[in-house]
């Protein structure tokens, strides 16, 4: 091919232009969907057993020590990152117009990926931990992801590097700092020296263990959970909604701001904590700064879709793409707000952090990835949705789940907060905790209510994607020509 | 420290880095725009204004805080606020502000104590806060481990010395276990005793002998037990651990060492007070 | 050279951007991580802290193994509410041996960072065993497998130890030699019970707050 192009020849029948390699996507698309409903409903499971404390049945792995990690490194790592991968590689074969670098590392990634957290995920209910939130896993699982990750980044970048266009489209930088960044942050956090297969000790101890843990803990919802996530929102709300993407420079800015903030902001996690004043305080100023690149890429994206606004009367995956946006500039705006000092010390501790979390997690990466999946199953499978009806009655069930599960949780993590920290007219402490925790009976009941309502809904998309796609292999799409003056000359 | 200086640049580079944004774009790079996969360009539109400022504005809040609050490396903010300096500060003033509410808790009798509401009612929320986990909601004891408080037994004594001394220190008991010490033969005939003690026939009992020779020291001739060992009393129906054939000889076989803990410094004076005021009131 | 002109370069070569996104995203961890992993007074023990005990060891990694801290803190921030339900707040002295650290991030159930004799023994066996014969309304699981399993069964301990003192941990030849013999005998329940009642105990609560 190289040699056809240096002779000067644009001859396009002759330089054979690549076939996109979709079937690994198809296949991270699968599995994602798979753990979407298994984590989501452990995470129904464990809301209950907040209400009837027998469900554990006296098991030590149904236990909600164990189970909770589960519902976490399920949702992130089974279902998230597997719907990272699939639109990763998806969208940067399509943004680079090669076909996908090193095909059979991807299947690799794939399967072992799948592997890991499913045998990592069989060890948390083991009760194999680290203890240390969204890093629960144990040094053998902290290895294997560590390659993993690294071959990702190699598929990834290696299919980046042979693009045929010269700028990196807007959706890999994002892409590409969710790989950079993270591979940072797990390698430093997990640290650790092994004692037996199950067991490792840290290689930091007390209040800096707890720094270096929330400068990860955050980051993996900044860089994984935002980062990635805009990565899709660069490639397939344009792509969805026929238009370009609004501003081209707020999106640098938006980029590199977010990437440089996001960092800083993990102490947030830690006021009033026995860390130093200093690194509180910067935590604070850094997350109330994030608050402009967070809402830059809002606006890129609510522009974009500005004009199209038609499209989502009839269009169900831009409906989640745009819902998906609104909840993310809802959480982007609610995190800042947290991390003030004097908000957060009623905040902390509370179910108001659920809510925040996951308004994040159901509305804002549930719903975008959802609205992927309806972007991208029909298109490999040549065929339209099995039902657009379908897919309406579960964009209503999902923002209903959403809407109910947050505004339980602000009611309940509201009144916990304030509750505990009233005092009466002789200085003594007015309620004890049991009859706090008690009152929360009603909300967690809501809360309940709302995580199977949403659980529906995925189960019900998940029914939707396999009518469309069954039995298909994805459709071959070749990359398209591109504009000689920004052609990559080989 | 280094960190000033090098998140001041990075700030200072992003503020220059956002302030390109306003500048007219070139008319034929909107022409020849690169294009990604058949359709997807990057628009022009100029960065709004409103974000400048909105980034602007939290970059100038942020200045001001690191000013007044600690967070640039070693340079403790114009405040200098520390959060041990603050919840010291707050804690005096939380002690001066309810000083005289303690102290005219602690200068009332307990019978001006019992007779407000007011102040009944907070000891009762202490109680459930402090005591509840263990004794119930009720005071009305707990799993034939945890006494009841609501009757007339009290192990420890029920003067609101003895209650209040119960309350500061702990309690420890130390019913020793007997296995071993008397003979195998000989326990059965104790427990018999042990139950039927009230009765007007038990002085005839065989066990009555073993009594005296092992459990009089604490219990007493008549069972009528000692508040200073925390001895209970055998005479009567009341049995912390049970006052079943099975329980009463694990009592004597295993013996028994609950334990009070000390809350001398966990609450206050008049907290105890409080407590001591609630506990022994008429009921 | 302009932003943009910065800017083209950097999005044109793959190399580039990932040497500016490592660069860029590395600048907070620096200037936050390092220096707090060289703040010494982060490392110095406060009061009375010393290293967990073998029993002690043993019972945390039961609490970490069951996941408590996935409903309990141990963190009583400097507020007045705070240090009143739960005594003196916690100072970073108090957590030098604490690998890894277990502050948690929310609290289901009451903060336990000044656990240590708050309750008998007694109470707190029952209550693992059992929460709700106790606190009726508790939502708290019941870790009933907890009393049959042996507690020298918790991975074994020296080696543990030795891995410890090697972060730095100042155990003496002799305790290390001494631990299965302090196990022995003991259920998983009894030593996460000798956790609990030595939490927080570091600090005397007459210096409260």
């Amino acid at each position: 091919m190289s040699a056809v192009l240096e002779q000067g020849v644009i001859d396009r029948s002759v330089a054979v232009p690549d076939t996109y390699y979709d079937k690994v996507v198809l296949r991270l698309v699968q599995f994602s969907i798979v753990w979407a409903i298994v984590a989501m409903g452990a995470g129904v499971y464990i809301s209950a057993e907040l209400l009837w404390p027998w469900l554990d049945f006296g098991q030590p792995w149904l236990s909600f020590g164990r189970l909770r990690p589960l519902h976490t490194n399920g949702v992130i790592f089974g279902f998230g990152v597997s719907a990272l991968m699939a639109t990763a590689f998806y969208s940067v074969q399509r943004t680079s117009h090669v076909s996908l670098f090193a095909p059979r590392l991807a299947w690799i990634v794939c399967y072992g990926w799948q592997l890991t957290v499913l045998l990592g995920g069989l060890s948390l209910l083991g009760g194999w931990t680290s203890s240390k939130e969204y890093a629960e896993l144990e040094w053998p699982f902290d290895i294997a992801i560590a390659l993993l990750w690294v071959s990702f980044g190699i598929v990834f970048f290696g299919t980046l590097a042979r693009r045929r266009i010269r700028p990196i489209y807007i959706s890999n930088w994002f892409y590409g700092g969710l790989i950079i960044v993270i591979a940072m942050l797990h390698i430093v956090n997990n640290l650790a020296l092994p004692v037996t297969l199950d067991k490792s000790y840290s290689l930091y101890a007390g209040a800096q263990d707890a720094v270096v843990q929330w400068w990860y803990g955050h980051n993996a919802v900044g860089f994984l959970l935002t980062g990635g996530f805009l990565g899709m929102v660069y490639y397939f709300l344009p792509k969805q909604a026929g238009r370009p993407i609004w501003s081209y420079r707020l999106s640098i800015v938006a980029f590199w701001a977010f990437v440089y903030t996001y960092i800083w902001a993990g102490p947030h996690h830690l006021h009033y904590s026995a860390i130093p004043e200093w690194v509180q305080s910067l935590g604070m100023v850094m997350s109330i700064i994030l608050l402009a690149p967070s809402w830059a890429t809002l606006i890129n994206g609510i522009m974009t879709v500005s004009g199209a606004w038609q499209k989502l009367r009839t269009d169900p995956a831009l409906k989640f793409i745009v819902l998906a946006l609104a909840f993310y500039g809802l959480a982007t705006f609610e995190g800042p707000m947290m991390a003030i000092r004097s908000v957060n010390v009623v905040s902390h501790f509370t179910d108001w952090t659920i809510g925040h979390v996951h308004s994040g997690a159901l509305g804002w990466n549930a719903m975008i990835t959802y609205g992927t999946f309806y972007f991208l199953l029909p298109r490999m499978a040549g065929r339209a949705l099995y039902s657009t009806s379908l897919a309406n009655l579960h964009f209503w069930l999902a923002l209903a789940g959403t809407m109910l599960y947050i505004m339980s949780m602000w009611a309940a993590g509201v009144s916990q907060g304030l509750l505990w920290l009233n005092l009466d007219e002789t200085g003594e402490l007015r309620f004890n905790f049991t009859d706090i925790m008690a009152g929360m009976a009603p909300y967690y009941g809501l809360r309940l209510l709302a995580g199977l309502i949403f659980l529906l809904g995925t189960c019900l998309m998940a029914w939707n994607l396999f009518m469309t796609i069954r039995g298909r292999d994805p459709v071959e799409v070749t990359a398209p020509d591109v504009d000689p003056l920004y052609e990559v000359k080989r | 420290m280094v960190l000033t200086l090098v998140s001041a640049a990075v700030v200072g580079w992003l503020i220059w880095s956002v302030y390109f944004s306003p500048t007219p774009h070139e008319p034929e790079e909107e022409l020849n725009e690169p294009v990604w996969d058949g359709d997807m360009r990057e628009g022009n539109a100029p960065a709004p204004m409103w974000w400048f400022w909105l980034i602007l504005g939290a970059t100038v809040f942020s200045v001001g805080y690191l000013m007044l609050y600690p967070g640039l490396g070693s340079f403790s903010g114009m405040l200098n606020w520390s959060q041990d300096a603050r919840v010291s500060n707050a804690y005096e003033h939380y002690q001066n502000q309810f000083q005289p509410v303690r102290e005219e808790i602690l200068a009332a009798s307990l019978e001006e104590l019992q007779s407000s509401s007011e102040r009944m009612n907070t000891a009762s929320r202490l109680f459930a806060r402090e005591c509840a986990a263990c004794h119930g909601r009720d005071a009305g004891g707990q799993l034939s481990m945890f006494p009841d408080l609501t009757d007339q037994e009290w192990q420890w004594g029920a003067t609101a010395e003895q209650v209040e001394q119960t309350l500061r220190s702990g309690r420890r008991a130390s019913m020793p276990a007997w296995s071993g010490v008397i003979e195998e033969s000989q326990i059965e005939p104790l427990v018999d005793y042990v139950i039927a003690m009230d009765d007007s026939d038990a002085e005839q009992m065989p066990g009555r002998a073993v009594y005296m020779t092992y459990c009089v020291a604490c219990h007493g001739a008549e069972g009528e037990g000692n508040a200073m060992f925390g001895a209970p009393s055998l005479q009567d129906d009341d049995w912390l651990y049970g006052g079943d054939r099975a329980s009463v000889l694990t009592s004597i076989a295993a013996g028994r060492a609950g334990v009070m803990p000390a809350f001398d410094d966990r609450l206050n004076d008049a907290q105890i007070r409080l407590l001591v005021a609630w506990l022994t009131r008429e009921q | 050279m302009t932003g943009m002109s910065l800017h083209k370069k950097l999005e044109e070569n793959t190399g580039l951007l990932i040497f500016g996104i490592l660069v860029v995203s590395a600048i907070g961890g620096l200037v936050q991580i390092l220096p707090v992993l060289n703040q010494e007074s982060l490392e110095t023990p406060t009061g009375s802290t010393e290293p967990y005990s073998a029993v002690a060891l043993t019972g945390r990694d039961i609490y970490i193994r069951e996941g408590c801290s996935v409903c309990h803190t141990q963190q009583v921030r400097p507020l007045i509410a705070e240090v009143e339900r739960y005594g003196p707040y916690s100072r970073s002295g108090e957590f030098v041996y604490d690998r890894p650290f277990l502050w948690g991030s929310k609290r289901t159930g009451p903060d336990l960072h000044r656990l240590a004799g708050k309750y008998s023994d007694d109470w707190h066996r029952v209550h693992l065993l059992d929460p709700r014969s106790v606190i009726p309304e508790s939502v708290m699981p019941a870790y009933p497998w907890l009393e049959d399993a042996p507690a020298s069964e918790v991975g074994d301990i020296q080696k543990k130890m030795q891995v410890l003192q090697r972060l730095g941990h100042p155990y003496t030849q002799d305790q290390i030699e001494a631990a299965p013999q302090q196990l022995e005998g003991l259920t998983e329940l009894d030593a996460l019970v000798a956790y609990l009642q030595q939490l927080g105990s570091a600090v005397s609560r007459e210096e409260a707050p």
